[in-house]
């Protein structure tokens, strides 16, 4: 039981990671400092993504889509739409996942909600923008044609699962552009984000209806 | 009371035996010429499939599967990750060793990856073992019987035109597995539903979202052949 909620833990870790991190950093920032202030803006974020995953055993990567939706403080959506579905709803302090079975969304039951409260307290930390306060990550910020942060697990909780994980933020777009989780020498996934829209009305039905 | 005994024994290995009865034509010359049905690969292959799992009767998610078969030498690679990209298991196999390079709980425990590999195995490659019976089921679809070297025996039939099957018994004659390939769009594995029976049943629900040819060597067969000398897990 113990190592299914170590994996659990690992599992929304890495998908919260990947939610938290598509915030649209300011083409301003140079600093977490002002990363965290910038972030306070943000009330609302939809997006498109495509993820593609990289590994050694395949010839070409795998492509995914999905979309994501975020309301401040601590609503969010994270859904792939093919080629499998799944989602992660995160609405009132309440995080499920869901996955489909027989052409239909049904709630996965496996996750330990001990699990879920420890990712969203690390998950509170990101939406403040304080990646270089989160004791899981050691962040370094590095500016060029585009910011790019660079999180890297400290410790041995995550060690043969993340290497590390890179986020891209284009200064033109002013938005995040890309995220990055290097798993190891012979695997990555690497996701691109389009569409993106800020602080427009998203309905909380969004996090309640899964269908 | 030697007899009761002796009939409940009797009947209690009848009840477990289903193994059906393979008839051979009745002409020599049909019985010559009948083909054992043969969804299996012909050439290396790599697929991937997205996998709905039910174990206990209990729905347990979606996961995608990765395989890269080879049927000349029978080696398999193979991968099976969460939709957001986590790989929770990576394991290959030649003909008869294994190497678990990753293996995430509850992916981790005892011979999960064995038989994952096995259950490949038995789905894309051509039985190994002795060819028993070649004939036909009471239903009339082509069926062919092997005995494999650990005795158990594998069955394929051909449902034409729906389906082929592929089933898997004990010696003792008890079903093991039940895999039924439904052929779409000129693809054998298109879906695939295999049930497996053991200390828990479990159901796999396999629909195809890409297959091609792989081409040249295989992802890490260079290292199983180095690998192959530092104690491999052995079945």
């Amino acid at each position: 039981m113990r190592t299914d909620q170590t994996l659990h833990r690992y599992f929304y870790i890495l998908v919260c990671s990947i939610l938290i991190l598509s915030l649209p950093f300011p083409v301003s920032a140079d600093s977490f400092e002002q990363l965290r202030k910038d972030s306070a803006n943000i009330k609302t974020i939809k997006a498109s993504f495509v993820q593609k995953k990289f590994m050694k055993i395949l010839t070409k990567p795998l492509v995914s889509e999905g979309r994501f939706y975020y309301v401040a403080p601590d609503s969010f959506r994270w859904e792939y739409l093919k080629p499998l579905r799944s989602a992660v709803i995160a609405y009132k302090g309440d995080t499920r996942r869901y996955v489909v079975s027989g052409g239909k969304m049904i709630e996965d039951k496996a996750g330990g909600a001990q699990a879920m409260k420890i990712v969203l307290g690390e998950v509170t930390g990101w939406m403040s923008g304080k990646f270089d306060q989160n004791p899981s990550f050691a962040a370094t910020l590095k500016e060029g044609t585009n910011t790019q942060i660079t999180l890297t697990p400290v410790g041995k909780s995550m060690s043969g699962m993340i290497e590390k994980i890179e986020i891209t933020v284009s200064k033109k777009a002013a938005a995040v552009k890309s995220v990055k989780i290097i798993e190891n020498a012979n695997a990555f996934t690497q996701i691109d984000f389009s569409d993106m829209q800020v602080n427009k009305v998203i309905s909380s039905t969004v996090f309640q209806d899964v269908q | 009371m030697k007899c009761i005994h002796l009939f409940i024994v009797i009947v209690f290995l009848v009840s477990c035996s289903t193994m059906p009865v393979i008839n051979p034509p009745m002409l020599p010359a049909a019985q010559k010429n009948l083909t054992c049905p043969s969804p299996f690969l012909k050439e290396k292959y790599q697929l991937i499939h997205s996998i709905e799992i039910t174990a206990a009767g209990n729905v347990q998610g979606g996961i995608i599967g990765v395989t890269v078969a080879d049927p000349s030498t029978r080696f398999v690679s193979c991968a099976i990750m969460t939709a957001e990209g986590m790989v929770l298991l990576e394991a290959q196999s030649g003909a008869d060793k294994l190497i678990v390079h990753r293996a995430l709980p509850p992916f981790d425990s005892g011979d999960f990856a064995q038989n994952m590999i096995d259950d490949i195995k038995l789905i894309f490659f051509t039985p190994q073992g002795l060819m028993q019976k070649k004939g036909n089921l009471p239903d009339g679809s082509t069926a062919c019987r092997w005995q494999t070297q650990n005795g158990d025996y594998i069955d394929v039939i051909d449902n034409k035109p729906e389906s082929t099957e592929i089933k898997k018994y004990s010696v003792g004659g008890s079903l093991k597995r039940h895999i039924k390939l439904t052929q779409t769009a000129g693809n054998a594995y298109s879906s695939i539903e295999l049930q497996g029976s053991g200390i828990v049943n479990y159901t796999l629900l396999m629909t195809l979202i890409e297959a091609q040819p792989a081409e040249g060597e295989l992802p890490g067969k260079e290292k199983l052949k180095v690998k192959n000398n530092a104690k491999p897990r052995r079945r």
